[in-house]
């Protein structure tokens, strides 16, 4: 099976191989701009500034398959072909979210389809989890298990490469040079893996896991109110924004008289307008009922629609939140 | 792969002014179109946009689509502005349809306020063409005024022939009438005093503004319908109608894929559902 295939591959090696894969495809990597992880286009001149062995981008992996804003009637006909490195489990767990909205149910997303029959998703063990970080307590390995074509652990000159698809089978089908993996190795990566996973759960000494549970039926905007950092949300929206499995989505027509043409465009749960009606009525007007709503969306509507939190621990929301909010103090308050 | 946002494209054949602000359109699919009664689906407006509606001709209708709109917004402002020959989109249908094998060998009440008589009446049609199956129709309908009611020339006229060939009745009501109506006067939930209805063995299905929902639902229940007797036909801000997008939500529940038939049972304790 390809899922256990596993080899020992340099780094050199591997940017060989990497650089010429950048003539047929496009390639993403996480790079260091300012001191912070960006997805970045790979040419054969940043190769070697790709970075393996931190944590997750700032951008949250959906961007890649569900863009801010793309025209979904007609149906986009060409994708290039796509490789997407440096994606931590947060992510992959956020891509299978998307999954299960997208494409598991009746209705599929035409251009999301397309998309990730046409890219190549590489993951990575983070390995300098944020302080932000909340994986482990929410549910999330820390490291990749599954949802990932080819995962890299980066050892201190080279890479554990493991591949999980078929995809991701082919996609190395020419690489040369490199070798199986030793026991010392494996046992080299279970360390690294551990140590990541015990600094994200001594950063987070609440144990959401075993409490989320108590969430359910907090409709009610009182059980919001007592919480007085949420005074603290502007509603920006950055949290959904920035969040790997929020698909809110709002269509926008801009055909003309006889013929039809739409935009799909990021909409966010917390904006005054999501769920107002043309009558003006929403069943949400206040700040607290719509936080509300998003955190019972993320722990338990998710649940209850697709089988999974809508939540993967990848802590976006708090370091992208203007208001300062921490939600899992939040969630800790709310849950005590 | 075929793209769920792609509508069928239809001609507006007529436009029916219903009330001074409501219109119905009937429009021709280019292509087959199938619904069940209180399906819905996403009526689009090339280059202004698109919005959920419940068709409101019978489900047994094959040559045309009809949907009755109110004006309330952006979009339904420019479906009132539609002629005949103008081109428009459908696509669907969507949800969940009145469940009517649930439905058989009972007294059915329907109860409709204002626009809400629009999903009754592809209810009503499919109901009258396979009356057989049920023991009997109450329709109660009401209205503010008589001029705003809709369907004027079926409910007043041409549906009331229909009492006498079938175990049918109608109780009719406008909250403020004038010197011509010779109905009832008061809010819809009058109707409902007084029924001769065996309520063991009944369903209501309830269709109109949320607060007339609410009340009727009230009072359903205190004449004594079971939660789980009353169907109610939920409305919320819609744009794929596919479970995507997510602002369809009632609870945990979509609009779009769950309903928009509930019953009350379903989502009572669920927060602002009368919004």
């Amino acid at each position: 099976m390809a899922e256990t295939e596993t080899y020992y591959i340099t780094k050199k090696n591997w940017e060989n191989f990497l650089s010429k894969k950048t003539n047929d495809y496009s390639i993403f990597g996480p790079i260091l701009i300012e001191g912070n992880l960006h997805y970045e286009k790979v040419s054969q001149l940043n190769i070697e500034n790709i970075i393996y062995d931190k944590a997750r981008p700032i951008e949250p992996l959906k961007i890649f398959f569900f863009p801010f804003k793309e025209k979904i009637l007609p149906a986009i006909e060409q994708f290039p072909n796509l490789v997407i490195i440096g994606a931590a489990n947060c992510d992959l767990k956020g891509l299978e979210i998307l999954d299960k909205v997208f494409i598991e149910g009746d209705y599929k997303d035409p251009n999301y389809s397309k998309r990730r029959e046409n890219t190549i998703v590489i993951s990575i063990d983070c390995q300098n989890p944020y302080s932000t970080c909340f994986c482990e307590p929410i549910g999330t390995r820390s490291y990749p298990e599954k949802n990932f074509d080819i995962n890299l652990t980066a050892l201190k000159d080279g890479f554990i490469l493991q591949l999980g698809s078929e995809k991701g089978k082919k996609f190395i089908e020419d690489l040369k040079n490199f070798s199986d993996v030793s026991s010392e190795l494996i046992q080299e990566r279970k360390e690294i893996r551990e140590k990541t996973e015990k600094i994200v759960k001594e950063n987070n000494k609440f144990n959401f896991f075993n409490k989320i549970e108590k969430i359910k039926g907090l409709y009610e905007k009182e059980y919001w109110k007592k919480i007085k950092d949420i005074a603290n949300c502007v509603q920006c929206g950055s949290c959904t924004s920035n969040c790997p499995s929020c698909v809110c989505l709002l269509l926008e027509d801009i055909g003309d008289k006889d013929y039809f043409k739409k935009i799909k465009v990021w909409d966010s749960c917390l904006y005054p307008g999501y769920a107002r009606m043309a009558s003006g009525a929403s069943p949400r007007p206040s700040l607290y009922e719509r936080y509300a709503n998003r955190f019972l969306c993320k722990y338990w509507y998710m649940f209850e629609n697709f089988g999974t939190k809508g939540c993967t621990g990848c802590g976006r929301c708090i370091s992208g939140c203007i208001g300062k909010i921490d939600k899992r103090k939040v969630l800790e308050e709310l849950l005590k | 792969m075929k793209n769920i946002y792609k509508p069928i494209r239809c001609v507006v054949e007529e436009v029916i002014e219903e009330s001074p602000t409501i219109k119905t359109i009937r429009v021709k699919p280019e292509e087959e179109f199938n619904f069940l009664a209180g399906q819905f689906i996403e009526f689009t407006v090339p280059g202004v946009g698109e919005a959920p509606f419940t068709p409101s001709s019978s489900p047994f209708c094959k040559e045309y689509v009809d949907v009755t709109v109110m004006k309330t917004g952006r979009v339904t402002e420019k479906i009132h502005q539609l002629k005949p020959k103008d081109i428009v989109g459908i696509r669907g249908p969507y949800g969940k349809p009145y469940p009517l094998q649930d439905f058989k060998g009972k007294e059915i009440l329907l109860v409709g306020g204002g626009v809400g008589l629009a999903p009754l009446r592809a209810l009503f049609l499919a109901l009258i063409e396979t009356i057989k199956d049920y023991k009997r129709i109450i329709f109660c309908c009401g209205a503010k005024t008589p001029q705003d009611y809709i369907y004027k020339n079926l409910i007043l006229g041409e549906w009331q022939g229909f009492c006498d060939k079938f175990p049918l009745s109608f109780r009719i009501t406008v909250d403020k009438k004038d010197d011509k109506w010779k109905y009832m006067e008061g809010v819809v939930t009058c109707t409902l005093d007084n029924l001769d209805i065996d309520i063991k063995n009944s369903v209501s299905v309830v269709c109109g503004p949320p607060i007339m929902m609410k009340f009727t639902t009230l009072k359903l229940l205190e004449i004594g319908y079971k939660e789980n007797q009353i169907y109610l036909s939920m409305e919320r801000k819609m744009y794929c109608g596919v479970g995507h997008c997510r602002h369809c939500l009632i609870g945990e529940l979509f609009v779009c894929k769950d309903g928009p038939v509930f019953t009350y049972e379903q989502i009572k304790d669920k927060p602002n559902i009368w919004a």
